[in-house]
């Protein structure tokens, strides 16, 4: 890549930082309490809700691995990525009950949700807490990882050096603003996502001139062995529904994105941070415009460059990452001004959405649980030191250990889902949900999550995320069956009908 | 539609459909796996949506019922073509895309828009209306006051 054009997009990428930390800065002085910093309560309306909401849902993965594994496997992925219902299912499963819980108490964090509908049952409240951490500093690794190789890569420096520049003033800007901030700058990385988003979809018809051509090429081309050593096989299966993954993965890549949103952090804390719940339909629409936008561009680009590669207009790629990098190449320097900038979006965005969750699991949510409560007025200047602590420990441990971040990569959405399922979906549309049933279904759930590291495996070919989230459900409903009816309080009950 | 009484019942079938999806999945079942999926999504929107327990019956229908109809058509469409077609260039495109594909594009993407999304907005009232919510806000505000 010409210098010229490397210093363009480091001069673009690195605006979109500085407004980033401007923004954050901004929001300081809006988080004036505890509710504000730990969970934005009731502050927003559907624009910021749901724009930051699409921005935390998509991640470095979506932008880079997506492609990438269309480019390897073909079109099993688009059933996670063309997944714009899912926000607008979320809303009305669990919309109105989350934000109502912020009437009946200062819902502040999923923890005090959790106090309300069992009762202050501190195990539940560990349990799910350790789980949702787990899934959300496995995610906030792997963004660390992706955005640094990034500008590493593209400037030449270590990667410690770009992970500290560019993770560093996010810790900064956060640990200053918490969630208000995390809310703002999110939304507008999202548009910075939309932007590009518009300019390679629009890229993406111009060169291929549509998807009949792309299904053509890579039809005609079953094999292409380029100079560079790699040879890249096609078939006309690769762009048929299921692509060239198993039947079982389909299922699981449209099962659990869809329903599994509503047990996402990135959506539930956005519940009970919208003004009001009845702005979420509006939130929805915003979601459906943008993630449509930021999935379809995801699958664009992978079928770009399977189109560049099958006509020989590009080499056949070493790696699948490299498919949106490549396309962006071969469009131009307005695309990859754009692209790089929203990669490292997608990273930020992501990354600050999982520090302010896990730190405010860490740092309030699991003490409370274990019987160390910090007083109110404490809480906010407690959290930001913890949260300034994981911030630069994330960076450092995400950089010099490889192996930690494969390890933690392992978390992510499906250990989420997995451990939402059981307190909050049913927890919050079943009055019959027992603490006992609860309690099972997240203790099988943690379980289930750290077992496979001993070399524990299902005897099915499914990810084992979707295996432990059907059983984690099944176990906390007949449990409950089984256990004695539990009374609901007047308050809880008022929400359970909401 | 009143679900009050069905509640149990629909909680336990969620538990089921669970357990079967993984079983389908697992044997190779995956279409039925992803049609009774959405059965699955259904039973959860249902409970969602319920205002005293009553589903209203406009919003059940659309955007539900036909969004529900809409998937499960894609996906056995899909099922269809892909055996059809498969190892094979398929004989006909549907605006370029292949025709297992296209029930994804058009049914599953735009038509979970078209449904889940715009319903939403357009029967907001429905999934809650202003007057439930103020009847809300003053319920919880009479219990603080007798706490």
């Amino acid at each position: 890549m010409p210098q010229s054009t490397i210093i363009l997009i480091v001069i673009f990428s690195g605006l979109m930082i500085a407004v980033s930390f401007l923004i954050g800065l901004w929001s300081q002085k809006k988080a004036d309490s505890a509710q504000a910093y730990f969970g934005a309560t009731a502050m927003f309306g559907p624009v910021a809700v749901g724009l930051s909401s699409m921005a935390g849902i998509a991640s470095a993965f979506a932008l880079v691995g997506v492609p990438g594994i269309i480019y390897a496997t073909g079109n099993t992925m688009t059933f996670w990525m063309l997944s714009g219902g899912a926000f607008a299912l979320a809303y009305l499963i669990l919309g109105k009950r989350v934000r109502a819980m912020a009437e009946v108490a200062p819902i502040s964090s999923l923890g005090d949700i959790i106090d309300i509908r069992f009762n202050n049952n501190r195990l539940i409240k560990a349990f799910a807490s350790i789980i949702i951490t787990l899934g959300c500093v496995g995610y906030l690794a792997a963004q660390i990882s992706a955005g640094s190789a990034l500008i590493a890569h593209l400037l030449g420096w270590k990667p410690i050096v770009a992970g500290l520049i560019i993770f560093g003033i996010l810790t900064i800007y956060t640990v200053l603003s918490g969630e208000v901030g995390g809310i703002l700058t999110q939304a507008f990385q999202g548009f910075i996502m939309v932007v590009a988003g518009v300019v390679m979809i629009a890229a993406f018809f111009i060169i291929t001139g549509g998807f009949g051509n792309v299904l053509e090429a890579v039809a005609a081309a079953p094999e292409v062995i380029g100079s560079n050593g790699v040879t890249k096989a096609m078939s006309p299966d690769m762009l048929g529904a299921w692509g060239l993954m198993p039947g079982g993965i389909a299922l699981t890549w449209m099962l659990i994105p869809i329903l599994g949103a509503v047990g996402q952090p990135q959506i539930l804390v956005r519940l009970y941070a919208v003004k009001n719940p009845r702005d979420l339909p509006k939130a929805g629409i915003v979601t459906a415009i943008t993630h449509t936008i930021v999935g379809f561009l995801a699958v664009c680009v992978g079928y770009g460059a399977l189109y560049l590669v099958a006509t020989g207009a590009i080499e056949p790629l070493a790696s699948g990452d490299q498919a949106i990098y490549a396309f962006a190449d071969y469009v131009g320097i307005f695309a990859q001004l754009l692209v790089y900038a929203a990669v490292l979006a997608a990273a930020m965005s992501s990354a600050s959405m999982f520090l302010t969750t896990s730190s405010t699991l860490l740092s309030k949510d699991l003490p409370s649980a274990l019987g160390i409560n910090i007083s109110p007025k404490n809480q906010v200047s407690v959290s930001r030191v913890f949260m300034f602590v994981l911030g630069i420990a994330s960076i450092v441990v995400s950089i010099y250990s490889t192996e930690m971040v494969a390890l933690l990569g392992t978390f992510g959405w499906g250990t989420l889902v997995s451990g939402t399922f059981p307190v909050f979906i049913l927890g919050l549309l079943w009055e019959r949900t027992t603490e006992k049933g609860a309690l099972f279904g997240v203790t099988f759930s943690l379980i289930m999550n750290i077992v496979p590291f001993f070399g524990f495996k299902y005897p099915s070919a499914l990810p084992a995320y979707f295996i432990t989230t059907a059983l984690a459900v099944a176990i906390t409903v007949f449990v409950s069956l089984l256990t004695k009816k539990e009374p609901v309080s007047a308050k809880l009950d008022a929400v359970m009908k909401l | 539609m009143d679900i009050s009484k069905n509640k149990d019942a629909m909680v336990i079938l969620i538990a089921v459909l669970w357990l079967a999806c993984i079983v389908l999945g697992t044997i190779g079942y995956h279409v039925l796996a992803m049609c009774l999926g959405v059965v699955l999504m259904l039973l959860h929107a249902l409970l969602g949506v319920a205002h005293n327990d009553v589903v209203n019956k406009k919003f059940l229908v659309y955007p539900l019922l036909i969004w529900a109809g809409l998937w499960i058509a894609s996906f056995l469409l899909s099922g269809y073509y892909g055996d059809l077609f498969a190892g094979q260039m398929p004989s006909f495109t549907v605006l370029g895309l292949h025709p297992s594909f296209a029930p994804t594009v058009f049914f599953y993407w735009i038509g979970g828009q078209l449904t889940l999304n715009l319903g939403l907005y357009l029967y907001a009232d429905k999934w809650l209306s202003e007057e439930q919510w103020e009847q809300f806000l003053d319920k919880v505000k009479s219990l603080k006051e007798v706490e």
